[in-house]
């Protein structure tokens, strides 16, 4: 028998657990050693789980409206799945893949016993999935950073079940996948074992994350945090640079990937990453967020209009654990979320950057977990602050009391918003004009293999499987304009076509390409679904009657 | 199609290979805990194992009487020093004739054997031994007055038959090599050796190595043919089940010097390799239980054999991908065993740096950069010995290749001779 020195008897190393110093956080209750063997801990994760899965999955392919972006993604995913490369159409190093190489491999399996179902509605599906691991390591995340069991499983509550989260969470948005990744890396740097080789699986996590949706980047500064405090002095140094290599020794992958293509530089003749990394720099700003009338404040005011609780309570609540950093032991425990809504609230801030409606997804599980850190660290303040083990009956009281009624207070608040917000979620069809629209392209059109027809890509898989052709029959709007190998196929530009589906996105963003607005000048409705703005039209190409009737 | 299965089978047993080295070589900064069950615990005052301390010594009148007073000076109360000299060399004989003279607790054995080596040596001192204990220290070593001591208080709190301490060599300064070697033990007694020992097989250092006296004679000493007769002694002593214990601890270590020139250092290395090999073909490492431990002995004792291969593999693998016009996704397979390599490198940097905390030493940033540069000469170096080893072997060349010292971890710089295998 050999052992190290000083094992009892030759038992495996962890079995001898020779405490180091302590110089992880000190919480008022210290996180069992494994969650996993924890009964209390289970069974309240277990319920939230399976209440956040009702609620983000019941109706989910019906709301909210489907958006162009998730047909993207889709798309690219059902490419990749197609072994037809990258994306449905050129890949031009917009996003790195690996958000929707993941979703092709999730929706391998249905896809592959029933083709039909790889479209946006069907395959959000995928998304619960992502949510419900999501809304597990909140949990997890909650109980490592020494949150009491009640914060933790708040923090999964409000990430779970806020109006907004569900409303963002259901759709096909890499984001969703990227924060997997972000959160399951937070989970490895706050592990109670401080394992060097958790430590790395960190910087892979975060590293995927990454790879993912490239603005989690940004985020990357408060995990290093979180690694910092939870690592010990004597192993530190090698538990940060290892994770620090894997992120970067894996993110370096996606430039590799570009260099052995050809594709790193700009060149005559092909896309390239420098030019795709440019274009994201240079997109057009949507203004300042708090001034009226720009682009960001409307983005700003859609996410208030599903939930004030979770991003302005998020805020208060990171905003509260700074100014208390000193005093309260949950603040110093929490400093990696709250650091990370306040570079993500700092970015947000740019006084002209671009800010797009997902942005927030990034900072709801931050969000959710500074909050509930707040709510305990107001607790404890309530509850437990300078008492004293002969304190008076009626002061024990008052603090309950006065606890109750806050509780209430913000339950109050907060029921009837989430409630309201959430049944529109559970029953709202938002989706009815898209449907129908599917169904009439799919059946109404006599030879689908033979006509072109524009659409948006919440569409387009849906008329790749009623028979047209992928590409340049059923063609991704902007791709008419902006696609060398689309436009190519379309020498008398709008006469080429047979259709235009104007859907909601078609019409908003039709004024900045001339040959979709052309398209639509020359076209008649021949069916309309839907009312108002939301309404998606059927429009026919009208090549007899110049101008068109519109 | 077949050379890209090729490529990438390739790509992926190098990278296994390149993960489980650095893996291993991690294995002490795993967690804190792990890290600190790697040291010795504080001894209790209590003494109760006496030590027979072998000193084989040859043409090192220079540095012999140093070792000998400051193994003397050890807090310990009770334990015998035995030099062993050959009979061919008066100049030791006197120095370790007049140190016994002084203190009665040295003693010296003759060797008379017509060719000499270590084996040999510290065979001819084991019928002298008195103490329940024998430790094997070189000549040039200098040790730790309370290594004894804390070696006498392991083996009472862990039952072990076999405590191997820290050996490490100190002067990382002299030239590029000597720092990567310099590093080697540093992560081969700091780190990896405990994973051995906690596995179950572990090839044993050359010196600061302390086997209590039955389980020495029950196991017939050490083997005088092999060249690497101290990893013998480890992987018989363990393939038996004998418990061995590793601490080390800085402040506590054996310091030594690298070898002189590169050359020697090439004459070393072939030595443990040559050495390894026949470790591997006496086959003893096949009694051990467990397939696991199995794999562990087959890899361990390999493993010149395959750090030479992949050394030369690697950037062949590499510059494969970059010019041939091989597909993204084998091209991508190509660089994995590059990407290990360069996890390697930033904690072999990390390494030296905690190196230089735990030593006190001054490790300046041109270190950090010949350490970098230095990498694929030493890959080369240790190629080149792997190949020389294997090329020896085959013709049946056993001798000892020995290897001259200067002496550069000791105040004074004097030839001695070394022939330390780790």
């Amino acid at each position: 028998m050999t052992s190290t020195l000083p094992a009892v008897s030759g038992a495996e190393i962890p079995a001898q657990r020779r405490p180091g110093p302590d110089s992880g956080p000190t919480g008022r209750t210290r996180p069992p050693q494994r969650l996993r063997s924890s009964r209390p801990d289970l069974l309240l994760c277990g319920v939230l789980l399976v209440a956040v899965l009702v609620v983000q999955g019941w109706n989910i392919a019906d709301y909210p409206a489907l958006s162009d972006d998730e047909g993207t993604y889709l798309a690219q995913a059902w490419a990749v799945q197609q072994g037809k490369g990258l994306a449905h159409y050129t890949y031009w190093y917009d996003h790195p893949p690996l958000g929707w190489i993941q979703i092709a491999l999730l929706s391998w399996i249905p896809s592959a016993i029933s083709p039909g179902s790889m479209t946006v509605g069907g395959m959000r599906i995928v998304m619960l999935g992502i949510s419900a691991v999501s809304a597990v390591l909140v949990y997890v995340l909650g109980r490592r950073l020494a949150l009491p069991r009640w914060a933790a499983g708040l923090g999964m509550v409000l990430f779970g079940i806020s109006p907004l989260a569900v409303v963002l969470q259901r759709e096909i948005f890499l984001d969703n996948i990227a924060v997997m990744w972000l959160l399951l890396a937070f989970c490895l740097a706050a592990s109670p074992s401080r394992h060097l080789w958790h430590h790395f699986g960190a910087g892979l996590a975060a590293a995927a994350g990454v790879l993912t949706k490239e603005t989690m980047l940004v985020v990357l500064p408060a995990l290093f945090v979180t690694m910092w405090r939870h690592s010990h002095r004597d192993t530190r140094k090698f538990a940060l640079t290892g994770a620090v290599t894997a992120c970067t020794l894996i993110g370096l992958s996606y430039p590799l990937f570009a260099l052995l293509k050809g594709e790193l530089f700009p060149g005559a003749g092909h896309v390239s990453l420098v030019d795709g990394i440019k274009y994201q720099m240079s997109r057009p700003g949507s203004g300042f967020i708090l001034d009226r009338g720009s682009g960001s404040y409307g983005v700003l005011h859609s996410w208030l209009y599903y939930d004030r609780v979770l991003p302005v309570g998020g805020l208060a609540g990171a905003l509260l654990l700074i100014v208390t950093w000193r005093w309260s032991v949950t603040a110093r425990a929490l400093a990696g979320p709250a650091l990370a809504v306040a570079v993500l609230t700092a970015v947000a801030l740019r006084p002209d950057g671009y800010l797009p409606a997902m942005y927030i997804i990034g900072a709801l599980p931050f969000l959710a977990l500074v909050l509930a850190g707040g709510a305990a660290s107001v607790a404890h303040a309530v509850l437990r602050r300078r008492r004293s083990d002969g304190e008076r009956r009626y002061v024990t009281g008052a603090r309950y009391a006065l606890a109750a009624v806050l509780a209430l207070a913000a339950g109050a608040y907060v029921v009837p918003h989430w409630y309201d917000g959430d049944r529109t979620a559970l029953t709202a069809d938002a989706n009815k004009p898209y449907r129908q629209a599917s169904h009439w392209l799919s059946t109404r059109v006599e030879h689908p293999r033979d006509t072109r027809v524009l659409v948006d890509d919440a569409l387009w898989l849906d008329l790749v499987h009623a028979g047209y052709r992928p590409g340049t029959g059923v063609i991704w709007f902007y791709k008419a304009d902006l696609d060398p190998a689309v436009t190519r196929t379309m020498p008398h530009g709008w006469r080429d076509l047979d259709y235009v589906v104007a859907s909601p996105t078609v019409r908003r963003d039709a004024k900045d390409l001339p040959g979709v607005r052309d398209a639509i000048r020359h076209s008649a409705p021949v069916a309309t679904f839907g009312t108002g703005d939301d309404r998606v039209e059927i429009r026919r190409i009208v090549t007899a009657t110049r101008g068109g009737a519109r | 199609m077949l050379t890209y299965v090729l490529i990438a089978a390739v790509s992926l047993a190098l990278f296994w290979m390149a993960a489980f080295t650095l893996w291993w070589q991690m294995h002490a900064w795993r967690t804190p805990e792990v890290l600190a069950s790697t040291r010795f615990s504080r001894p209790d005052g209590d003494e109760h194992v006496s030590f027979s301390l072998l000193l084989p010594a040859r043409h090192e009148q220079a540095v012999l009487d140093h070792t000998v007073q400051r193994l003397l000076e050890s807090t310990h109360a009770d334990f015998e020093i035995i030099v062993i000299v050959g009979h061919d060399d008066p100049g030791t004989t006197a120095v370790a004739e007049r140190a016994a003279g002084r203190d009665p607790r040295v003693r010296v054995v003759v060797d008379t054997h017509e060719k000499k080596n270590k084996p040999k040596a510290t065979n001819t001192a084991l019928p002298h031994c008195r103490g329940d204990v024998v430790g094997v220290f070189d000549a040039e070593d200098q040790v730790h007055p309370e290594l004894l001591a804390h070696v006498d208080h392991a083996f009472r709190t862990t039952g072990a038959d076999v405590v191997q301490g820290g050996v490490q060599l100190i002067n990382f300064h002299s030239s590029w090599y000597s720092l990567r070697n310099c590093l080697e033990y540093f992560f081969w007694f700091r780190s990896r050796l405990h994973l051995h020992a906690q596995k179950g097989f572990i090839p044993l250092g050359g010196n600061t190595v302390f086997v209590r006296t039955d389980v020495l004679r029950e196991a017939d000493g050490w083997d005088p043919d092999c060249l690497a007769e101290d990893c013998d002694l480890g992987v018989r002593l363990s393939s038996v089940g004998k418990k061995v214990v590793v601490a080390y601890d800085s402040d506590m270590v054996t310091r030594e010097e690298t070898p002189g020139s590169l050359m020697s250092l090439l004459k070393q290395r072939t030595r443990w390799n040559q050495g390894f090999l026949q470790v591997y073909r006496k086959k003893d490492w096949r009694q051990l239980p467990a397939l696991r431990q199995r794999m562990l002995a087959r890899y361990t004792l390999m493993t010149p054999f395959l750090q030479a291969f992949s050394g030369v593999v690697i950037p062949l693998n590499a510059a494969v991908a970059l010019f041939l016009d091989v597909p993204v996704g084998v091209a991508f397979l190509t660089f994995l065993p590059l990407v290990t390599a360069a996890v390697t490198f930033v904690f072999e940097v990390v390494g030296l740096h905690d190196f230089g905390r735990q030593y006190g030493l001054r490790v300046r940033f041109v270190h950090y950069v010949k350490l970098v540069l230095g990498g694929p000469f030493y890959q080369v170096l240790l190629a080149g010995a792997a190949i020389r080893a294997v090329w020896r072997e085959q013709r049946g060349r056993n001798d000892w290749e020995l290897t001259t010292h200067i002496g550069a971890h000791l105040d004074a710089a004097e030839p001695s001779r070394e022939d330390v295998p780790a």
